[in-house]
């Protein structure tokens, strides 16, 4: 739980940084895209790492 | 002691950045360039520059075909002169002081930026290209009202430049039927000539004159103004004297003879 | 029964506690003024006048800057001397003694500063934590300050005797690494101090009592940053120490060398202070050869950092592999990501590398017009102090807590989420701090929105990064909330005996392969005050043949509340010019220039 808690916030730099890094091949994000994109990869960790492990039930890692 | 190996290498690597960062620094420096405000200027007196040579005037001066010096004075909560004006293509040297604390004098968005310190002169040497307005601010806190400090510099096309003073004396008050006259100095601070015309507009009527004016050369047009021109509605008479894009603006009264020790009401009628 | 710091040390462990809660006092004041002035700028929310902003801002920076970091890292040392010699302060009273000054000093600079805010009181000291004269503030301010530095000298002075008493019992055993670190900081802390003490005592005190009529601007400015820079590794050498000798304890494992951070710690001794006048690359009066000197030293002062950035990172994967962490970044996933005093060190550790490119741009002579004063250089500090350092004392605080009050933490998963949220919320308040810089936006602004100035963004909009710069404020403020929420509970918790014991990580490679010449404390003192000779002794002796010994005369600038007094001090000013002569030289508005020339022509 500690470890996908500090992904999650280290998504964050990155999300904030992307709009800056597209705008330079050309495209440009609203501030409300840029949120709703970082929302949607979130949701998307968040799922893939809460998703219950088909073998056995002692399959956490995070320390 | 015995060190990793990664940690040696780590070490060599982080040597060659910080060799490589100098290495670059000194490039700005002697290849493009880019001086350090430094110590190049004399000192100045804070509380006298009223009479020095380099800040009695905050001015734009012309040194060179596309060489000017602006002397900028910052003081809370402006800076002088504002805006400062100075055409495209030309390379500007800024000497800035201080009046009582420190300031900055700062191009917004450009480095163009440096600390301004009571009794010392910062020195700066810009390139401006094309025609824009940079604003100016202190990034310096100074005072109470800091945040209101500010100014612009207008770089203006070079057909719009000029470094004419134009300064106009004329009387304010003249008696009825007499004449008047109104001197005009005109003063061109650029070093090339400069060809143009004084233009007086007076109750209605406009004369002008030429003025032909080498590199910093100063001259007088005088306008003599007929009693019938000033013969108006009202006793106040409107001027307008235009240089170029320079107007001074004033009235002059006309006193009539008669009415010397009349009274306040109803005694300016124009008989 | 658990074997925490107050058990081995009850006496001692109350001076450590009295330090923090003091740090953390100020924090808390810090803090508040913090979202007060982050709301206010971005004009989000104002609700005072923008002239007691500046009131506000020195507060923000005295408090933080200097009262919350100092008291910690006091205390900080205080436990580290006493648990690595493994023997009480030499002198009870003598310690408190000099918290007491502390704390004195730090209220007599405290008294001006707040009656900033009242008329009804006349005193101020609104001059920001830099004190630039000609503004001046109260005596009292710098009577203050002084008193402030004299505790903390003589806390050097106890932390010495506790070493020296150590070694006569002791001689031949090497200095413990955590010693080591806090006599090296103490040397560095003695030489920087020289000269703020000197600005203080010798100009700024004796001419705000109006013994002095005027000051050389420059030459005090001088002796600030001669302060100013080396304090900031102040800060950072405790913050270190904690890297050094407390994370690989957390993440599981030892301490990768005992000798290399011993080499660190001379480095920063050695070259912390002769790097000051990298504040001034944009000061007129100071040449450029020795702006490029202090830029050489300044980037050298890199190498300690980036030694210590392997180190530990390689004690986070000795630790991760003890733990069971296999992979080449699989190591990863092993560290205690789930204990919030790994974590907020972890995670100030990176903000800190970030904060190390955004100071390579600072330090570059001639890029550093473009981002010197500008928003850009608050947003690099508050990844420095505000949180390589104040994230990590926060962090680190989670282990301490239990340590000297004998409580269990009142809840780890609420300390979790606070550090995550510092993470976060500085991210975007930073971030976007640099950018509103790149852009030209000045710091130390009540208002940065003017009529004639705009800020034009390559990407979005100021408005945007004024929305950012807010959420990220409002986000650190919460982070604030969840950590006093959690220290306040912890005093409210009863005393728990199954505490972890006091101590700190040991190394794999020991003192034992460290050179002997490395615990040499006088011959690195020795270099130190050469290299500040060679660094300091022309430039200061220019600034004092242009300026004078006691400058120019110079304008003397209260600063009070009333924004009238000072502009009645310019317009008088005025006045005295027009008598002087040139009758133009008005003041203000006005155009001067033109009606000047053309009175000269006639
Ligand atoms: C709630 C958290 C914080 C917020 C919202 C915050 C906000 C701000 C803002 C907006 C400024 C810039 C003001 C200006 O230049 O006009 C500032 C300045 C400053 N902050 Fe913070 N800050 C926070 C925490 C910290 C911490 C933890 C530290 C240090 C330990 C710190 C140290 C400073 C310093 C030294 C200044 C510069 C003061 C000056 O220019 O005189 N801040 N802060
Ligand atoms: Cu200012
Ligand atoms: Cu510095």
């Amino acid at each position: 739980m500690g470890a996908l808690l500090v992904v999650v916030a280290f998504t964050v730099p990155l999300f904030v940084e992307l709009r800056t890094v597209l705008s330079w091949v050309g495209v440009e994000l609203t501030v409300l895209e840029s949120v709703a994109l970082a929302a949607v990869a979130i949701a998307a960790l968040l799922v893939w790492a809460l998703w219950p492990e088909s073998d056995g039930p002692d399959s956490s890692n995070a320390g | 002691m015995n060190v990793h190996t990664y940690e040696k290498l780590w070490l060599i690597a982080a040597m060659v950045l910080i060799v490589g960062f100098i290495a670059t620094i000194t490039y700005g420096s002697v290849g493009l360039g880019i001086a350090m405000v430094g110590d190049q200027q004399e000192t100045v007196e804070p509380t006298e520059l009223a009479d020095d040579e380099r800040f009695g005037e905050p001015r734009v001066e012309q040194i060179g075909d596309d060489e000017y010096e602006v002397y900028v004075v910052a003081q809370t909560f402006s800076f002088q002169p504002d805006p400062i004006e100075v055409p495209e293509n030309s390379q500007v040297t800024f000497h800035v002081t201080a009046r009582d604390v420190i300031h900055s004098f700062s191009l917004a968005g450009t480095n163009v930026n440096t600390m301004v310190i009571p009794g010392e002169v910062a020195e700066m040497t810009v390139e401006f290209d094309d025609p824009e307005v940079y604003g100016v601010v202190c990034n310096e806190y100074c005072g109470p009202d800091h945040h209101n400090m500010e100014g612009q510099v207008h770089v203006v096309p070079e057909d719009e430049f000029d470094l004419t003073e134009v300064s106009v004396d004329a009387p304010d008050e003249v008696d009825a039927g007499e004449s008047a006259t109104v001197d005009v100095t005109v003063e061109n601070r650029m070093l090339d000539g400069l060809e143009t015309t004084a233009e007086l507009e007076i109750g209605g009527e406009t004369s002008v004159e030429e003025v032909a004016l080498e590199g910093g050369e100063a001259t007088e047009v005088t306008f003599t103004v007929d009693p019938e021109t000033l013969e108006a509605d009202d006793s106040d008479v409107e001027w307008a004297v235009t240089v170029d894009d320079h107007e001074e603006r004033g009235t002059v009264t006309v006193i009539d003879a008669g009415d010397e020790d009349g009274g306040d009401d109803g005694g300016e009628t124009d008989e | 029964m658990s074997n925490t710091y107050l058990d081995q040390f009850p006496a001692e462990a109350k001076v450590v506690r009295a330090a923090f809660y003091s740090s953390f006092f100020a924090l808390a004041i810090g803090g508040l003024f913090g979202i007060v002035q982050t709301l206010h700028r971005t004009d989000v929310y104002r609700f005072m006048d923008s002239a007691d902003y500046y009131t506000v801002l020195t507060a923000h920076g005295v408090l933080l800057a200097i009262t919350f970091t100092i008291f910690f890292l006091v205390g900080v040392f205080t436990w580290a001397v006493t648990t690595s010699l493994d023997r009480g302060v030499e002198n009870l009273r003598f310690t408190w003694a000099w918290y007491g000054l502390m704390v004195i000093g730090t209220a007599m600079a405290a008294i001006p500063i707040f009656a900033g805010f009242t008329d009804s009181i006349d005193m101020s000291a609104s001059v920001l934590f830099t004190f630039y004269a000609p503004l001046q503030g109260h005596p009292l301010f710098y009577l203050g300050l002084v008193l402030f530095v004299v505790g903390t000298w003589l806390a050097g002075v106890d932390w010495f005797r506790s070493w020296r008493a150590w070694k006569a019992e002791h001689p031949d055993e090497r200095i413990p690494l955590p010693t080591f670190m806090v006599l090296t900081t103490t040397i560095m802390w003695y030489i920087a101090t020289l000269g703020v003490a000197a600005a203080i005592l010798l100009f700024l005190l004796p001419w705000s009592l109006g013994l002095i009529e005027s000051v050389n601007p420059l030459l005090t400015r001088t002796l600030f940053w001669f302060f100013g820079h080396p304090v900031v590794y102040f800060w950072l050498m405790p913050t270190y120490m904690m890297w050094y000798v407390m994370l690989p304890k957390f993440s599981g494992g030892k301490l990768f060398s005992d000798p290399l951070a011993r080499v660190v710690f001379v480095l920063f001794l050695i070259l912390s202070v002769p790097t000051g006048i990298h504040h001034q690359y944009l000061d007129p009066g100071i040449a450029e050869g020795f702006k490029f000197i202090a830029m050489t030293n300044t980037m050298f002062l890199l190498l300690p950092s980036l030694l210590t950035a392997f180190t530990v990172v390689a004690s986070m994967e000795h630790g991760a592999r003890q733990r069971g962490g296999t992979g080449y970044f699989g190591w990863l996933k092993a560290l205690p990501w789930r204990d919030p005093v790994f974590t907020g060190m972890a995670l100030a550790g990176l903000m800190f590398a970030a904060a190390g490119f955004s100071g390579m741009v600072n330090a570059g002579m001639n890029i550093n017009y473009l981002v010197h004063n500008t928003f850009w250089v608050v947003g690099h500090f508050h990844l420095t102090v505000g949180t390589a350092v104040a994230l990590t004392f926060m962090a680190v605080t989670y282990w301490f807590l239990p340590q000297i009050t004998g409580k269990a933490l009142w809840s780890r998963p609420v300390a979790l989420v606070q550090v995550v949220l510092w993470f976060v919320g500085m991210t975007f308040m930073s971030n976007a701090m640099h950018r509103a810089g790149l852009l030209g936006v000045p710091r130390r602004t009540a208002e940065p929105q003017y009529e004639g100035v705009t800020f034009e963004a390559a990407v979005g909009s100021v408005g945007e990064l004024n929305a950012q710069i807010a959420l990220g404020g409002v986000i650190l403020t919460i982070s604030l909330v969840l950590f006093f929420a959690n220290v306040i509970a912890t005093g409210f918790n009863g005393r728990s005996d199954e505490l972890p014991s006091n101590g700190y990580a040991d190394a794999l490679s020991g003192p034992e392969d460290a050179p002997l010449v490395l615990d040499n404390l006088k011959l690195w003192t020795a270099i130190a005050i050469v290299l500040v000779i060679f660094a300091y002794t022309f430039p200061l002796l220019s600034i004092v043949q242009r300026g004078g010994l006691f400058g120019p005369e110079v304008i003397t600038f209260p600063v009070s509340l009333e924004s009238l007094a000072p502009i009645a001090a310019a317009l008088e000013y005025g006045g005295l010019a027009t008598v002087d002569g040139v009758a133009s030289a008005v003041t203000g508005a006005l155009e001067p220039g033109r009606i000047a020339i053309a009175e000269v022509v006639r």
